[in-house]
């Protein structure tokens, strides 16, 4: 099966360019020809967890893998990483510090959107060593 | 995939003249759907199924290579046809100060149209039905918001071909400039007791979006309008007779509000809803990506128009956009914010239909090429050719290739339309590639010398 293999880094506390990884997968999995709707799932969760890196991580990579059945995207950061992720999964969990509340940051429901959204996700992290963020999706049947 | 949609598209829109056009890049990298290509380093030319009548190209050409097909450039014999006129709010603030709407409304009247008509008041009657229709919106279980309007022609066309996910956030509201002409044309037929097809109706427009927005609508089986004339030709006419206006008839009934219209903000300062408004082409396309992703969830409408500052802003104005600017603000507040339009009223006429369109913009998308998965396994593939060669490129992005960017060009040349010995540094990016690389594709091995 054909497939495609892209990485995009992701800089830490870049406020300026945060959001433009995000925009170009959605660009890139336009132009491939995927779903509207996949598409746009793909884009909120490659969006949540790229604010997420940019606020929350360290320096980190998007590394994103087509094939006509699925999307996934692997973010690994190398940043202070998850202590409880039972714990940052919880809707309205946020450890977003009060400068990131004021810029409308810090709801506490990227991750659980991410989850509402996405077919799988993975998390892989322990405080002190980055995460591993594996977010998959079934591409959806049509005609 | 970038489908060309050529075949949805009859009308050809932007003419270039190849006497003058010198085959410079300065179209090609303006235009937002990189619908210009220029051949033999000679002349542009337009894929009219990408292009969404923006009028950028026209703005930037240093020649005047480009022009977009107009309604007749004089008005010609009026006395011949009933025919009725109604002008973008934006003729308002074109004027020095002391002419008022009224003034301007008797002056296109003494310049012999038999029916004046004022768009401003139906302006904000369209307020009301935004907001009527947005309250009933919020009940649906699978509603999406924000709701975009569906004022600015260029919008609708950029959602059409570039972002069809949202034609659902497109109430399907007919447009104040189509109400008029559809109410113009009957009532002009009631008085005169003729079929309504003998009544023409001429808008006259700062922007050539509406020209072709008449004879193609997007959102509508046809247009009520016959004829859309370039604000900047009736110009002068106008301004002559407006000059000795002696009559006293009013023609002008809207406040403030419906006279803003023509400004970005204009038209969301009617509306009592969590709005936006976002001038620009550029901004416009970025916010539509938001809108897209879901990150404007939170909003109930925005109102997008694609010229800077919003419609008086657009190609055929006369004025100084900042200068018309500063003269509608005086207008608004001359007649105050306060609506005129009695909401009762409103609602009884939307509740009949009044004013829907007769084809929902939705039903654009079923118009739209359906992919399959295997187009998606051919998207794949095409895309990752794309990046292969693009990597071989010093990615100078000159335009010298006649395509708008390095990416571009090169999906020309992965779907034939050009190919790789049109890129100018390709000959010397040759020299370094080895043939023993196994990052360089075959296809382009082949290519390469035998040694050095
Ligand atoms: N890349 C990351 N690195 C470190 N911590 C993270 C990362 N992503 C998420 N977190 C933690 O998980 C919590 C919940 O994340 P999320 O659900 O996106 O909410 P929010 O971003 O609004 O805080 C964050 O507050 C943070 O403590
Ligand atoms: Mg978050």
């Amino acid at each position: 099966m054909a497939n495609l293999k892209k990485r995009f880094e992701i800089k830490a506390r870049d406020f300026v360019r945060a959001g433009e990884v995000s925009i170009e997968v959605q660009s890139l999995l336009k132009t491939i020809g995927f779903r509207a709707n996949d598409v746009r799932r793909a884009a909120v969760c490659a969006y949540e967890a790229e604010m997420n890196v940019v606020m929350h991580g360290g320096d980190g990579v998007l590394e994103l893998t087509v094939d006509p059945k699925n999307i996934v995207m692997d973010f690994t950061d190398d940043g202070p990483g998850i202590d409880n992720i039972d714990l940052a999964l919880q809707e309205g969990f946020s450890t977003a510090t009060p400068e990131y509340r004021e810029m409308g940051f810090g709801a506490g429901m990227g991750l659980p959107n991410i989850k509402n959204h996405a077919d799988s996700l993975e998390i892989h992290s322990k405080k002190g060593e980055g995460i591993h963020l594996r977010i998959s999706f079934i591409v959806s049947d049509g005609p | 995939m970038t489908k060309s949609l050529s075949d949805l598209k009859a009308v050809h829109y932007i003419h270039v003249n190849e006497e003058v056009c010198n085959g410079c890049v300065l179209c090609m990298k303006a235009c937002p759907t990189k619908a210009i290509r220029v051949k033999e380093a000679r002349v542009a030319v337009i894929d009219d199924g990408m292009c969404i009548d923006c009028g950028e190209c026209i703005r930037v050409c240093p020649r005047g290579a480009l022009t977009a097909i107009m309604g007749k450039s004089d008005m010609g014999d009026l006395s011949d046809h009933f025919t009725s006129v109604s002008a973008s709010t934006v003729l308002y603030s074109q004027f020095e100060e002391g002419i008022l709407p009224n003034d301007i409304l008797l002056g296109l009247k003494r310049m012999g149209f038999s029916y004046v008509h004022d768009q401003t008041y139906t302006n904000e009657m369209f307020n009301v039905a935004v907001e009527l229709f947005i309250k009933e919106h919020r009940k649906k279980d699978d509603a999406s918001f924000p709701l975009i309007s569906p004022v600015c022609p260029v919008v609708v066309k950029l959602i059409a071909y570039r972002f069809p996910s949202l034609l659902k956030n497109i109430p399907p509201l007919m447009t104040p400039r189509e109400i008029v002409a559809r109410e113009s044309k009957l009532r002009l037929a009631a008085r005169h007791d003729c079929p309504e097809t003998d009544i023409k109706v001429v808008h006259i427009t700062p922007c050539p979006s509406k020209m072709i927005c008449i004879k193609e609508p997007v959102f509508q089986e046809h247009s009520y309008l016959d004829e859309a004339v370039a604000l900047s030709n009736i110009y002068e006419d106008l301004k002559k007779n407006i000059q000795d206006v002696d009559e006293d008839i009013v023609l002008h009934h809207s406040g403030g509000i419906g006279l803003g219209w023509g400004m970005s903000g204009g038209e969301i300062t009617g509306l009592d809803l969590n709005c936006l408004a976002v001038p620009g082409l550029q901004e416009t396309i970025r916010y539509l990506e938001k809108v897209e992703m879901g990150l404007l969830n939170n909003i109930d409408y925005i109102e997008f128009r694609t010229c800077a500052e919003g419609c008086l802003g657009g190609p055929y104005t006369v004025a100084d956009k900042y200068q018309a600017k500063h003269n509608l603000q005086k207008l608004i507040h001359m007649f105050g914010v306060e609506k005129r339009v009695k909401y009762s009223y409103v609602k009884k006429l939307y509740d009949k239909g009044w004013f829907f369109t007769d084809k929902s913009p939705i039903s654009w998308e079923r118009k739209l090429p359906q992919l399959t998965s295997s187009d998606i396994s051919k998207g794949i593939e095409r895309q990752n050719r794309v990046e292969e060669i693009l990597r071989l490129l010093p990615r100078k992005e000159c335009g010298a290739c006649g395509c708008p960017d390095c990416r571009t060009f090169v999906e020309d040349v992965v779907e034939g339309k050009n190919s790789l010995q049109g890129c100018v540094f390709w000959e010397s990016q040759k020299k370094k590639l080895r043939i023993g690389d196994n990052k360089v594709p075959a296809h382009i091995r082949e290519d390469l010398p035998e040694s050095d």
